[in-house]
């Protein structure tokens, strides 16, 4: 197993002696991770994403459980498990901001013990597989955040990690920059079997980059399986925005709520079990009346309460 | 952590340091300023006490006042609340996954960084004090204040770096750097050579590693031979070194332990 984690829990303490409070981040998490697998460990804004992310990174120590990272037990090992894995924080950066891409990677394989060679080849190497090689002599601080992201994936896997951390890294990242970055976490697991462990809020990394997903809520896991299981349960509902210049009909097809309806737009939620989302976009755009339309995922608080509303597996 | 690691870090810093032009060139002028301002003060002064004051001429102060300023001016002054602040924000948290010691890391950097600074002030300074005082007083005492400058550096980081990591405990370190820099312009030798001190305070400065970061290197660019200060502030990198170390590390687990 790449990640095994029994019991893990956190609690946090916060203020003084009478008004302390206890904050139970993360609660009685089991996990098991197998080498080569790409889980999306997703749940809303404080669910206990970072918190458990840190813990089997070895920045925490749980205040309860066990868990091993390439065997390793983090909080005990924290440095030799460095060396074997990357962690991408969405909001942090791992590079110099003031130097190029290039010399915060010379930094780094000193850290590393890269020797000169090795280092070339592989700063040579990722700047292929990411497209990125000639933003490696931009400075830092030049660079968009898409940009960026891909300069800091390259600082994670400058060492060739076994494991790849990622801790909410598309935040902040237009839908362009997204879908290139899960593309590239794709093709690095397919290519050179990383293990890709991603903590998102947004539905569409899972889709996008995950076979299994963990969902976690409260410090819990409350939802473990393929992603494709959860397309067929959870996923399947799709909300449809549309704007308009004159009024129309809302369609009458099985499975589709109208949730918004005036003379210039219109809000569906489709569930494709029913109705396939084709169907529905075919009827709304039989007609001169639309003028923008968009299919979105639903929030991941509506997967978590249709989650809290499947029967007991 | 490995030499080629800590090589690396210095060599990035200075590097980046260096090709700041813009900040070199304010840190130059205000450091201009602030030298022949408190070096024409002193003339003054050692002129109306008979020209020596302390054992010191004016040509001296001259070069104490340029070594001292330039060792002070080449550290960042509020880098302690800079490392409050990376601290309370849970940037040292992301420092922690690597595999290298946080300080050791940040330690190099700032060394690194300073070099440029303290070459191109000393250098500026000795202009200043060449055309406004003379030439040193013992032009060889410069070769042990070159090194004594580095090592100046050295033992002021070390220092901030070991009450800065209070922030492990307390949310605001930001204002202890004040208290810091203040004790470093007294107790330090920064603007009034030790000797001119009150008895009580120099013997307690004694004791104290402010010294090793201004008025040593200060004092053997004034023209006094003493290798022994040397000494002194190896001494005090080497106590400050280990406290620093214990402090980060306390902090580290602190850290590992309630989250930052």
């Amino acid at each position: 197993m790449a990640i095994e984690a029994r019991g893990l829990t956190k609690v946090f303490e916060t203020g003084r002696r009478r008004t302390r409070r206890r904050i139970e981040a993360v609660r009685d998490l089991d996990l098991s991770v197998a080498a080569g697998e790409r889980v999306a460990y997703i749940g809303p804004n404080g669910a206990g994403k970072s918190t458990s992310i840190k813990i089997l990174t070895g920045i925490l120590h749980p205040t309860a459980g066990e868990a091993t990272v390439l065997g390793l037990t983090p909080w005990e090992d924290r440095r030799r498990l460095a060396r074997r894995i990357g962690t991408l924080f969405g909001q942090r950066s791992l590079l110099w901001l003031e130097l190029t891409p290039r010399q915060s990677y010379r930094m780094l394989a000193a850290i590393y013990d890269l020797d000169r060679a090795a280092e070339a080849r592989r700063v040579a190497e990722l700047g292929d597989l990411l497209d990125a090689a000639d933003l490696f002599e931009q400075p830092v601080r030049t660079l968009s955040l898409g940009q960026r992201m891909r300069c800091e994936l390259a600082a994670c896997l400058l060492h060739d990690p076994e494991i790849l951390f990622l801790d909410e890294p598309t935040i902040g990242l237009d839908l362009v920059a997204k879908q290139r970055l899960r593309e590239l976490l794709v093709r690095l697991n397919e290519q050179q079997g990383t293990t890709i462990f991603l903590t998102s809020h947004d539905v569409a990394d899972i889709e996008h980059v995950a076979k299994r997903a963990v969902v976690i809520n409260h410090g819990e896991v409350i939802y473990d399986d393929e992603v494709a299981a959860m397309h067929r349960t959870l996923l399947a509902t799709k909300v449809v925005e549309v704007g308009l210049v004159a009024p129309i009909v809302a369609p009458r097809q099985a499975g589709v709520t109208v949730l918004e309806h005036t003379d210039q737009a219109m809000r569906l939620v489709v569930d494709t079990h029913l109705t396939p989302i084709r169907a529905v976009l075919d009827q709304l755009l039989d007609g001169p009346s639309v003028v923008d339309i968009s299919v979105v995922d639903p929030p991941l608080e509506q997967v978590i309460a249709e989650i809290y509303e499947l029967p007991a597996r | 952590m490995t030499h080629r690691a800590v090589v690396e870090a210095v060599r990035a810093a200075a590097h980046r340091s260096a090709s700041d032009g813009g900040g070199l060139v304010v840190s130059v002028a205000f450091y201009v300023v602030i030298v022949g301002t408190l070096s024409g003060l002193w003339r003054v002064a050692v002129d109306a006490n008979g020209g020596d004051l302390a054992g010191y001429s004016a040509v001296a102060l001259t070069w104490y006042i340029i070594t001292s300023e330039a060792a002070i001016v080449s550290v960042n002054a509020r880098h302690i609340e800079d490392i409050g602040t990376d601290i309370a924000h849970g940037t040292v948290a992301v420092e922690m996954l690597r595999p290298a010691s946080v300080l050791g890391i940040r330690m190099a950097t700032e060394v690194g960084r300073g070099l440029p600074k303290v070459v191109v002030l000393w250098g500026a300074g000795a202009v200043v004090a060449t055309v406004v005082a003379g030439a040193p007083p013992r032009p060889a005492a410069l070769l042990l204040a070159a090194p004594s400058l580095v090592l100046a550096i050295t033992a002021n980081l070390f220092a901030q770096h070991t009450v800065a990591a209070i922030a492990f405990w307390i949310r605001d370190a930001g204002s202890v750097w004040f208290l810091y820099l203040k004790a470093v312009f007294i107790t330090g030798g920064m603007i009034i050579p030790m000797e001119l001190l009150p008895d009580g305070l120099q013997t307690a400065s004694l004791f104290m590693p402010f010294r090793a970061m201004a008025y040593v290197p200060a004092r053997l660019a004034a023209g006094y031979w003493e290798p022994a200060l040397l000494l002194e502030q190896v001494f005090w990198i080497a106590v400050l070194a280990v406290v620093a170390n214990a402090a980060f590390g306390a902090g580290e687990r602190r850290l590992q332990v309630v989250g930052g």
